[in-house]
């Protein structure tokens, strides 16, 4: 009796939902296949758990990035395509200023060089020095100023751009943000060029090693900067949207709009912090992202988009932990894949995973529309 | 403005439209209002008044633009014409977060708790223009609706449709307004909490604030206020002392089912 109505159950399940089950059979198989890797050797438990190192530096990046774009599509209603955009303008922004103090402003290279992030491979990262050990001070500037840079942006976008045609809906203003985004990435373009340049120092950066197993895992001064400055930030807009009164006003906002404004909560107020504080991390992660990689380049931010967007529906769009939480899914699951599949398939086994999480729970992790 | 413009003694106003009263030192006060949404005009030459500490309802059939007073006195449509003053200030047209710091507060009809938020937090919003939130305006909203204490960390869309309306009610009595407006209080609710939300209404009212209410639920409004409103395509058909209303042949017949 018990069996049978188990078997029952199981029955429905498969014809209720056949893509839940088809998901589940995907999983078992890519754990079997796990295990056999690790059996006969082709994969090292150290290998596998530097992948998933990496997946979560990664994922901190893309749910960093994520959190502004989540909260503006809570408060404002639409998807800003320029984002992608933001992360770039504010990484250049910061290694902009960690270039000019790391180079001495001026004294170890021309300082026009330096304020262009050695566009034409006038003055290399390396050369510098730069890492977060050696020229500490350069490179907290430059988190400071990508933040800062990206605020500015922001605002200056939203005052000129879009707030004046926020009445008219969300395509509208879908629209005009994906003509800022080639605005935006061809002005960086023709000002810093199209190469890709390292920034970094990584030959003099400093790491553990430690034996895990049958392997050694690397962690650099780097990851481990990453993890605190981002863990430190997500950790910071919880406490914002749950303690203070702004917060509370945001996802009030979030919630409905137009008794925010019954209630006498000053809407615009709100808006502009959203903008302030989305942008301030969206620069943050930009220049983060190119601390951690070490090479920057003029469509980063263009290229990451993708994956934040597909973090951002994961997650639930509109909520900030569903943006960490997507982002977190996505960075995994990019850099695991190469565990089954060639590392060309990577950014698509993400899109994969998002459009099958998407089939089990079409609102995202989080149920969407909330910045809670 | 009409020679009516002079106060009365709020005598007998029953079938001609746009015989009503009008009052000279009303708390709120509404005056040849023209209002709609977009360009779709709704309320035509509309008058009203509240004094001060009075139960108002409006009544009228469906689409008679009972809701249109209350959001055009909030400035939540468009204006076509007409003023409205409250506390002697002219708020025509103003924004409502404006509105709200001068002791009107509204709550509107269905969904309006914020759902995400906690029951406290919502409370908390009710005085977001203060600086900090009063802590004597939060106890007595809780003394007076004692399931939101209770409930105060849950998210108040878990809330009961009941237990809903206490809190929207409670979020717009942070402030403690002189004027309430409310906006069908009992839709919605099962019958067995009806008379509850109208004794709970009464005990605002009897507190010292005024209440102007838009009610469904026509007889018990008319049975509970000091004076109510028949809108009527927008437009003033009858007003009266709530309990002449309810007892009038031709309003009985018209529009409260006999």
């Amino acid at each position: 009796m018990g069996a049978s109505s188990t078997y029952d159950r199981a029955r429905s399940q498969i014809v209720e939902k056949p893509m839940t089950a088809v998901l589940g059979i995907i999983a078992v198989l890519l754990v079997f296949d796990l295990v056999r890797q690790l059996a006969t050797g082709n994969l090292t438990i150290a290998r596998m758990m530097s992948l998933v190192l990496d997946g979560v530096l990664r994922g901190l990046v893309i749910g960093l990035a994520g959190i502004g774009l989540s909260m503006t599509y809570s408060i404002l209603n639409f998807a800003n395509f320029a984002h992608g955009d933001y992360i770039t303008a504010g990484a250049f922004s910061g290694w902009a200023t960690t270039y000019v103090i790391a180079g001495g402003f001026g004294s170890a290279a021309n300082i026009g060089s330096l304020a262009l992030v050695g566009s034409g491979g006038s003055v290399f990262g390396g050369a510098l020095g730069i890492n977060a050990v050696q020229t500490p001070l350069a490179v907290l500037a430059g988190l400071v100023v990508s933040g800062v840079f990206t605020v500015a942006l922001a605002l200056a976008i939203d005052k000129f751009i879009y707030k004046p045609i926020r009445g008219s809906g969300g395509i509208p203003l879908l629209i005009t943000s994906v003509g800022v985004a080639f605005a935006l990435r061809y002005v960086i373009q023709f000002v810093f060029d199209s190469g890709t340049r390292g920034v970094t120092n990584t030959g003099s950066l400093p790491g553990i090693r430690p034996n895990v197993i049958d392997g050694t895992v690397a962690v650099t001064a780097h990851d481990v900067l990453l993890i605190l400055v981002a863990g430190g930030l997500m950790l910071g807009v919880h406490i914002l949207l749950q303690r203070t009164k702004l917060g509370k006003a945001m996802r009030a906002m979030s919630d409905d709009e137009a008794l925010a404004r019954i209630t006498g909560i000053a809407t615009e107020r709100v808006i502009r912090s959203t903008w302030i504080i989305g942008g301030g991390l969206t620069g943050v992660s930009g220049f983060m992202f190119v601390l951690w990689k070490g090479t920057i380049s003029w469509n980063d931010g263009w290229l990451l988009l993708l994956l934040i967007f597909a973090a951002v529906i994961l997650g639930g769009i509109g909520s900030v932990y569903g943006a960490i939480a997507g982002g977190l899914v996505i960075g995994l699951t990019a850099s695991t894949a190469v565990i089954w599949i060639p590392s060309g398939f990577a950014r698509a086994a993400a899109f994969g995973v998002m459009i099958l999480v998407l089939v089990v729970r079409p609102q995202g992790i989080f149920a969407g529309r909330s910045t809670a | 403005m009409s020679p009516d413009d002079v106060a009365t003694d709020g005598g007998a106003a029953t079938s001609a439209a746009q015989d009503v009263t009008l009052y000279e030192d009303s708390l709120l006060s509404v005056r040849n209002l023209d209002a709609g949404y977009g360009d779709l005009q709704i309320l035509t030459d509309v008058d009203l008044d509240v004094t001060e500490q009075e139960y108002v309802t409006i009544v009228g059939p469906n689409g008679a633009g009972k809701s249109t007073v209350m959001k055009s006195v909030f400035g939540l449509t468009s204006h076509m014409g007409g003023t409205v003053t409250f506390g002697g200030g002219d708020i025509t047209a103003e924004r409502p977060e404006d509105i709200i710091h001068l002791g009107l507060g509204y709550v509107p009809q269905n969904d309006n708790v914020f759902s995400s938020l906690s029951v406290r937090e919502n409370l908390e919003m009710g005085a977001y223009i203060l600086d900090e939130v009063p802590q004597d305006a939060l106890n007595e909203v809780f003394d007076r609706f004692p399931i939101l204490e209770e409930r105060q960390t849950q998210k108040a869309g878990t809330l009961s449709g009941g237990q809903q309306q206490m809190l929207a009610m409670g979020r717009a009595l942070m402030l403690d307004p002189d004027l309430l407006l409310l906006d069908e209080p009992s839709a919605g609710l099962a019958p067995d909490l009806v008379a509850d939300m109208f004794d709970r209404i009464d005990a605002i009212n009897d507190a010292g604030t005024a209440i102007l209410m838009v009610e469904q639920n026509a007889k018990e409004a008319l049975r509970r206020c000091d004076r109510g409103y028949v809108l009527v395509d927008g437009k003033n058909r009858y007003e009266d002392e709530g309990t002449t209303l309810l007892n009038d042949p031709q309003v009985r017949q018209d529009f409260l089912g006999g």
